[in-house]
């Protein structure tokens, strides 16, 4: 079979999710033996994209070509299989083990049970070797770093003959020696007949090692073109971001200047000296990409994880615990609904009233009819869509449920609200009601922190913006007419 | 949605019980084909006398059964229950057996006033339940290890203070009265009576108070009820406090009315809690359950043990038909659910 120009042709390719479109109708090809960059804001349709090469999501309608032939995998071993593997943020190598067990793993071949050294194996340890000779096939991988786990988890890639290895941002726990090590393996891979398709937030690494770079905005393919005719990296943003129409921001008339939360010089083994200052009545928006320590800000300040630093909140020094935060005034909506947030196995009765006890109740006793009416009241105010309150949190949908662990913290009657994502996965309609309520508490005097990874969310409803990079506060803006989304995304992956 | 299939759902929501009722409802009816089932062939199964005995002579089991549910709801076991039963037992008569009184050391106590006595030995049974809570919601070791680990230890240590035997001699009259008084003209016993007293008492602390709220919260999300600002490993301590003192009331109850303290009391009775937990429809998993389906379990497993004893079945075979039921009675129960589900 004579080898086709492009390793990978993808056509018309499409997937539905319940409630919104992720990847609608992509086609583009790349070329064998390149390293292939993905570029896009979060939700662009990357994750889902490469989910469907991996075998972990099924596509809708659409083609892939591997080879020229047509391509299928329902999980990441047949795609493996097929010769496509990847490298996942969270590493699939096995601690316990030798590396040479690790590479060898689920092909050994064995004589009356005992394990026996085939050439295959001798092979995959010279690949090795020729990778990164530091490493010895004898040492535990549990005494590797995680930049010499990577390579391990390469060479076996290499080895098994992969036509294409995925990389979803490999460089996020590497410190800059071990990046331009793994950089100078990924370039020589192109010599070994291996494509890479490289996923990072980190443009500056994708200038320096893409041959190509496709850009997905809003689910869409938008462009793939050489890296050399990509001028700069405005360009790239540019084509990131595209032409978004925002809504409006209207800044606020008289906005308070009293001061609520002040966070001084706050540090946690993933922040770097982060002070900033809330007013009352405040939207203030932590924008930054994956990665960039917005959640474990929400968590430091929520008391749930250690920091150094202070954090006072109407002059009163927080506690770092979640119970005696919420008795000072605070109330955090966090990341993950379902795990974090809501009570799935209790009803919509269960759920709203639980921050707050004390007010349904009288002497350690819950008035039953107070109970059932508070929770109505939320369903009536936030139209959360459920047949009655005594429904399963379970059985709602994403927007509802979201809805119901937005009223657990609007019940706590919070001073200041913390909001972690607070619109992830929930359908528009229910996004502008939510937009909604934050605006309406804000003019009630509720100071509001929301943290995001949707530029869109931030520039819409934040008075302050405060850009997250690796750790720390890069910049800090105040919202007005002339907001420029493509310096943002410019500080946000990391420029200066 | 229009207005109409809005109030279709709405009317149907209304008729619909909630899961909990639901699960109750269905292992009453269990219980009552059970009972249908002994009745025709066992003999003698329905007279009156055996139906009381039936909801009474499980006495025991159900009130440490009252801590089982309420940790298994917050996600936790507790199996240290019989080892705490038999340390109270053991203590309580070896704290007001006289002193000094004979050669056999087995007849010696401390010689302390019967309500010292009782008081010091319920104190010993909280902390059993204060070693389980250290463990378990301070330094997070998994329940099943912890309560297993002081199961030993709490048996280990009434069979040391009774040198593997018992303490039955030197004690004071007042020891055997509380666990053998009966209400007059019936075979009822205080015991049973304060058994009754606890399910109540547990049932409307499960259903009203905030208290009774968390329990459910703890089990359906721990980390949820964490974020929602409840002390979760405060909470947890409470409830292994609280099942360690009433495994320890029912100890002090059964050496009296025994007039022992008897290091093997009540072997297996962790099991036999933890059944009639699940066969009431206490989740595994946390977050569900109740102690009247709990109540509703004890009186499966009575009318189980009742008629293999009716039906002169030698103890082995009462085992496994014990076995055998209660594995067909929770695969019932988790199918229905199931259904009901999808």
């Amino acid at each position: 079979m004579g080898l086709t120009e492009y390793v990978l042709e993808i056509k018309d390719l499409v997937k539905d999710f319940p409630s919104v479109r992720a990847v609608n109708g992509v086609s583009f090809n790349i070329k064998r033996n390149t390293v292939h960059c993905l570029v896009g804001e979060n939700g662009a349709g990357k994750s889902t994209l490469i989910k469907i090469l991996t075998g972990a999501l099924l596509r809708t309608s659409g083609t892939i070509l591997l080879n020229g032939e047509e391509y299928c995998a329902h999980n990441p071993r047949e795609a493996k299989q097929q010769g496509i593997s990847t490298l996942f943020q969270e590493l699939n190598v096995v601690d316990q083990l030798t590396v040479e067990e690790n590479l060898t793993l689920g092909m050994e071949d064995t004589t009356f049970g005992f394990l026996r050294k085939t050439d295959k194996i001798k092979q995959i340890i010279a690949v090795m070797n020729s990778l990164e000779p530091s490493i010895s096939p004898g040492q535990l991988v549990s005494t590797l770093s995680v930049a010499q786990k990577q390579i391990v988890e390469i060479a076996k890639a290499v080895a098994t003959e992969c036509d294409v290895i995925i990389m979803d941002e490999p460089t996020a726990a590497l410190s800059e020696g071990e990046i331009v090590r793994l950089f100078k393996i990924i370039k020589g891979l192109r010599e070994r007949n291996v494509t890479v398709i490289y996923i990072s937030h980190r443009l500056d690494e994708i200038f320096e090692i893409g041959d190509y770079v496709t850009v997905m905005r809003d689910g869409r393919h938008i462009d793939t073109r050489p890296m050399a005719a990509v001028r700069d990296r405005a360009e790239l943003i540019k084509m990131m971001i595209g032409k978004t129409v925002f809504e409006q921001y209207t800044p606020k008339e008289g906005a308070s200047t009293k001061v609520v939360l002040q966070v001084r010089h706050l540090s946690t083994r993933k922040l770097r000296d982060i002070s900033f200052d809330v007013h009352e009545g405040e939207i203030v928006g932590f924008y930054g990409l994956v990665g960039a320590g917005k959640t474990e800000l929400a968590r430091a300040i929520y008391g749930v994880d250690r920091y150094v630093g202070e954090i006072w909140f109407r002059n009163k020094r927080l506690p770092c615990s979640p119970d005696g935060v919420i008795a000072a005034g605070l109330a955090l909506v966090p990341e993950e609904r379902r795990s974090q947030g809501l009570f799935t196995v209790l009803t919509v009765r269960g759920n709203v009233p639980v921050m707050n006890m004390g007010k349904i109740s009288r002497g350690g006793f819950v008035r039953a009819a107070e109970e059932r009416a508070v929770t109505q009241l939320y369903i009536d105010r936030l139209r959360i869509a459920t047949s009655s309150t005594e429904k399963e949190a379970a059985q709602l949908s994403g927007g509802n449920q979201q809805k119901v662990v937005l009223s657990k913290c609007l019940f706590a009657e919070a001073g200041l609200l913390m909001l972690d994502e607070p619109t992830r996965g929930i359908d528009v309609g229910a996004k502008s009601e939510i937009y909604g309520i934050i605006r309406q508490l804000s003019a009630e005097g509720t100071s509001i922190l929301i943290f995001s990874s949707e530029l869109p969310e931030v520039i819409n409803i934040c008075d302050t913006i405060h850009l997250l990079y690796d750790g720390s506060i890069r910049e800090t803006i105040h919202n007005g007419c002339d907001i420029d989304s493509e310096r943002i995304i410019h500080i946000v992956t990391g420029g200066a | 949605m229009n207005v109409e299939t809005n109030r279709a759902q709405k009317g149907l929501a209304g008729s619909r019980m909630s899961n909990e009722s639901f699960i109750t409802l269905f292992m009453i009816g269990v219980l009552v084909a059970l009972f249908g089932v002994a009745c025709a062939v066992v003999p003698n199964f329905y007279l009156p006398q055996n139906m009381i005995n039936l909801l009474t002579n499980n006495w025991y089991i159900i009130i440490v059964g009252i801590g089982v549910s309420f940790l298994l709801i917050t996600g936790n076991f507790d199996m240290s229950v019989g080892g705490v039963i038999a340390l109270t037992g053991v203590l309580s008569a070896y704290f007001c057996q006289a002193a000094h009184v004979s050669q056999n050391t087995l007849a010696n106590g401390l010689g302390l006033p019967y309500g010292v006595a009782i008081a010091l030995a319920l104190l010993c049974a909280m902390g059993v339940g204060a070693i389980n809570a250290f463990f378990i919601a301070r330094l997070k070791v998994p329940s099943i290890i912890v309560t297993l680990g002081t199961m030993m230890l709490a048996r280990g240590t009434a069979q040391v203070v009774t040198q593997g035997a018992q303490r039955n001699t030197s004690l004071p009259d007042v020891f055997g009265v509380i666990g053998n008084m009966a209400i007059p003209h019936t075979s009822i016993k205080v015991s049973v009576l304060i058994m009754v007293a606890l399910v109540i008492a547990a049932f409307i602390f499960e259903k009203t108070t905030v208290a009774g709220r968390r329990t459910y919260l703890i089990g359906a999300n721990p980390e949820a009820a964490r974020l929602s600002g409840i002390k979760v490993a405060q909470h947890i301590t409470c409830l292994y406090i609280l099942s360690a003192l009433l495994a320890g009331i029912t100890g002090v109850l059964l050496a009296s009315e025994f007039k022992a303290g008897v290091s093997n009391r009540a072997m297996g009775c962790e099991f036999d809690a933890l059944v009639i937990s699940l066969l009431g429809g206490v989740s595994i998993s946390g977050g569900f359950g109740s102690v009247l389906g709990m109540f509703v379990g004890a009186v499966i497993l009575s009318v189980m043990n009742s008629s293999a004893t009716g039906l002169l079945l030698s103890p082995d075979w009462q085992f496994t038909l014990k076995g055998v039921v209660t594995f067909l009675a929770i695969l019932a129960q988790r199918y229905a659910l199931d259904r009901r589900k999808g």
